[in-house]
């Protein structure tokens, strides 16, 4: 299928779910896939993202469960674990490695941890396999993308210890309303300036042509909102993902 | 932009022994914050800046606010002495106008167009919106569903000084939710925007900033009861919600052998999401931006909290006064809702000062102090209770 990274929302309606989705994303032959650790305060997300957590955490969707489901999901894409950091700090560095090791999760997305605020608790998980993906938004100046991109050096294996989250619009995730597609385009030639790390967009894609856009300039589409609320609403990730371009059909 | 922004914090982001607060925020804040830290340090050193602070502090806010001494009061507590540093006297009521304040004219210094703010109790919102009206900018204030039930008659004022209020209807509907809202709301306009955050919590340097704008209250303080009674109290008490008004009020009196004393709520029992006493029933963790202590489950998911005073029910201390506790610079108490309730009936009657339930907790620790044998205490008044009438009414002391 095209280009595309999915976010899904572990727990949500039920974590018995997750191990059938990510079977199927290695199916749809997606190589990596965001799963969400949902969080009781989500502040970089917007109304779908938060209820989804909210329905997680309520159908008991903690941490420790999260990632113990993910330890019996052998046949999945390498995963990018997507959370906030008080849930894994509360863990403890060795615990979370502990936890992390039998599961295919790759790196690590921690939306309210910047570069450099907890040098000694990254530092553990890089050297144990797990690097944070840097997060590069509409604010981040260019001096300090080059900084972020210098601290997160990392080169592992694939597409998930390598790339970099380009934060398409000001705000949280999942917000409709038109995308300027300009200056993402803008952007994306900026940073490529700067790396030549493979690129993921997200934050508010979701129409087919803004996706279609996005893979124009070389980089991956994140869809994340859209996905979580037809998974929600029971439908197949196939078919969660027709919006972000029809899957080619199975030979 | 003209000048590179910096991409490095000047002041420092960590507090205490244990090395709290920080900026654990999302990079889309990082550079606006970065920015707030550099238009906050340049105003503090423009005598133009400090000037105009100086004037609307005096004409607008008006003060100094008094330091009146209490002696019906403290004969109904068995205390020698107690000074209240009344707070409640400060324009709209509450001591969060020193800070809405500040911010504001940095905000319109910053040639920011619009203020978002998030308010729990509703006298941040209304300081924030009252400021914003005085300074000619607008503003929205975010404000939990609970809350707004609860603080109608703050809600109401708000609208009338010309503010927008969305009402947040997740989780508990309190200041937390109020928070994460703001926090994204800013998130979305931080390119024309500036967040006025209301207590000394949140990403560096918002806990610096708050704390700076209120320490007016302890530097007053301390300047009156020298002058009053030519001695400094024996014990400093304040409430402590995030701990705008306590630091405001201690932080002046840290260097001097005063006992201080910070009164978090104690809600109605003992039990994790029956309190909101953050100091022996939290642990460390981050929120909203801070390494503090939160009341959280074993998860790290945020915890419910409880407390009768809406001002008081956040579930994390702010990261410098939690850094205070933890190195036994403060110490920590807790007062019930009953409590409070039964000292702010005790101050109305005795010296005819009805006061919020936020600073009631404070004023419910007297009998304890007198019976530890302090002889004079000078405690913060933070806030008026007139919008708490319906809660007294409600719960019997209004009888």
């Amino acid at each position: 299928m095209k280009p595309v990274l999915p976010f899904l929302m572990a727990g949500d309606p039920a974590l018995e779910k997750l191990p059938g989705w990510l079977a199927e994303a290695r199916g749809l032959g997606l190589d990596t896939i965001e799963v969400g650790l949902p969080h009781s305060d989500p502040i970089a997300d917007g109304p779908v993202l938060q209820a989804a957590a909210q329905r997680a955490i309520t159908a008991g969707a903690t941490p420790r469960r999260v990632l113990e489901c993910l330890a019996r999901c052998p046949d999945s894409p390498d995963i990018v674990l997507f959370t906030y950091l008080n849930p894994l700090w509360q863990l403890g560095a060795g615990e979370l490695i502990r936890l992390l090791r039998p599961t295919p999760v790759k790196s690590l997305l921690v939306v309210d941890l910047p570069f450099g605020e907890e040098p000694a608790w990254e530092e553990q998980l890089r050297a144990a396999g797990y690097p944070l993906v840097p997060l590069l938004t509409p604010t981040t100046s260019l001096a300090r993308v080059a900084q972020l991109l210098n601290r997160s050096r990392q080169g592992g294996a694939g597409f998930a210890q390598n790339f970099v989250y380009l934060v398409a619009r000001l705000g949280v995730t999942g917000q409709n309303g038109p995308m300027d597609l300009d200056s993402v385009q803008v952007r994306v030639a900026a940073v490529r300036g700067l790396t030549d790390r493979p690129l993921a967009v997200g934050f508010g894609l979701s129409a087919p042509a803004a996706l279609d856009a996005v893979r124009a300039m070389g980089a991956r589409p994140v869809v994340g909102s859209d996905v979580v609320e037809r998974l929600a609403a029971g439908k197949t990730l196939r078919a969660a993902l027709t919006a972000a371009g029809p899957p080619e059909p199975e030979s | 932009m003209n000048v590179a922004p910096s991409t490095e914090f000047v002041l420092p982001a960590r507090f205490g022994r244990a090395g709290l607060g920080g900026c654990y925020a999302p990079e889309t804040l990082m550079t606006p914050l970065l920015e707030l830290e550099a238009a906050f340090r340049a105003a503090l050193a423009d005598p133009v800046f400090q000037d105009e602070l100086s004037r609307e502090l005096r004409d607008f806010v008006g003060r100094p606010t008094p330091l009146m001494p209490a002696p019906r009061l403290a004969a109904a507590a068995g205390l020698r002495a107690v000074f209240l540093k009344r707070e409640d006297l400060a324009h709209t009521g509450a001591h969060k106008i020193n800070n809405a304040l500040g911010q504001v004219l940095l905000a319109r210094r910053m040639g920011k167009k619009e203020i978002i703010a998030e308010t729990g109790a509703g006298q941040h919102g209304v300081a924030t919106a009252a400021a914003c009206a005085r300074l000619g900018l607008d503003c929205t204030v975010y404000m939990g569903g609970a809350d707004m039930a609860r603080q109608a008659p703050n809600v109401a004022r708000m609208k009338l000084l010309g503010a927008a209020v969305v009402a947040v209807p997740a989780g508990q509907g309190t200041l937390k939710e109020a928070v994460n809202e703001a926090l994204r709301a800013w998130a979305g306009r931080c390119d024309r925007a500036h967040y006025v955050l209301g207590s000394a919590l949140g990403p560096h340097p918002y806990p610096t900033i708050v704390r700076t704008f209120q320490q007016i209250i302890g530097e007053e303080a301390r300047r009156q009861i020298l002058e009053t009674t030519g001695a400094l109290p024996d014990v400093v008490v304040a409430c402590a919600g995030g701990g705008s008004n306590g630091l405001g009020l201690m932080i002046p009196f840290l260097r001097d052998a005063v006992r201080l004393i910070a009164v978090e709520a104690g809600g109605h029992g003992r039990a994790l999401g029956e309190h909101a006493a953050r100091f022996d029933g939290g642990r460390l963790g981050v929120l909203h931006g801070c390494k503090t202590l939160v009341l959280q489950d074993t998860h790290g998911h945020t915890a419910a909290t409880a407390s009768v005073s809406a001002g008081l029910d956040y579930p994390a201390l702010g990261p410098e006064l939690a850094a205070l506790m933890l190195d036994g610079k403060v110490t920590a108490w807790r007062a019930t809702d009953e409590e409070a309730l039964a000292a702010a009936q005790l101050l109305s009657r005795c010296e005819g000062v009805l006061p919020a339930l936020e600073c009631s907790h404070a004023l419910a620790v007297l009998p304890r102090l007198a019976r530890e044998g302090a002889p004079c205490v000078l405690l913060g008044l933070s806030g008026r209770g007139d919008k708490d009438l319906a809660t007294f009414q409600q719960m019997g002391g209004a009888t």
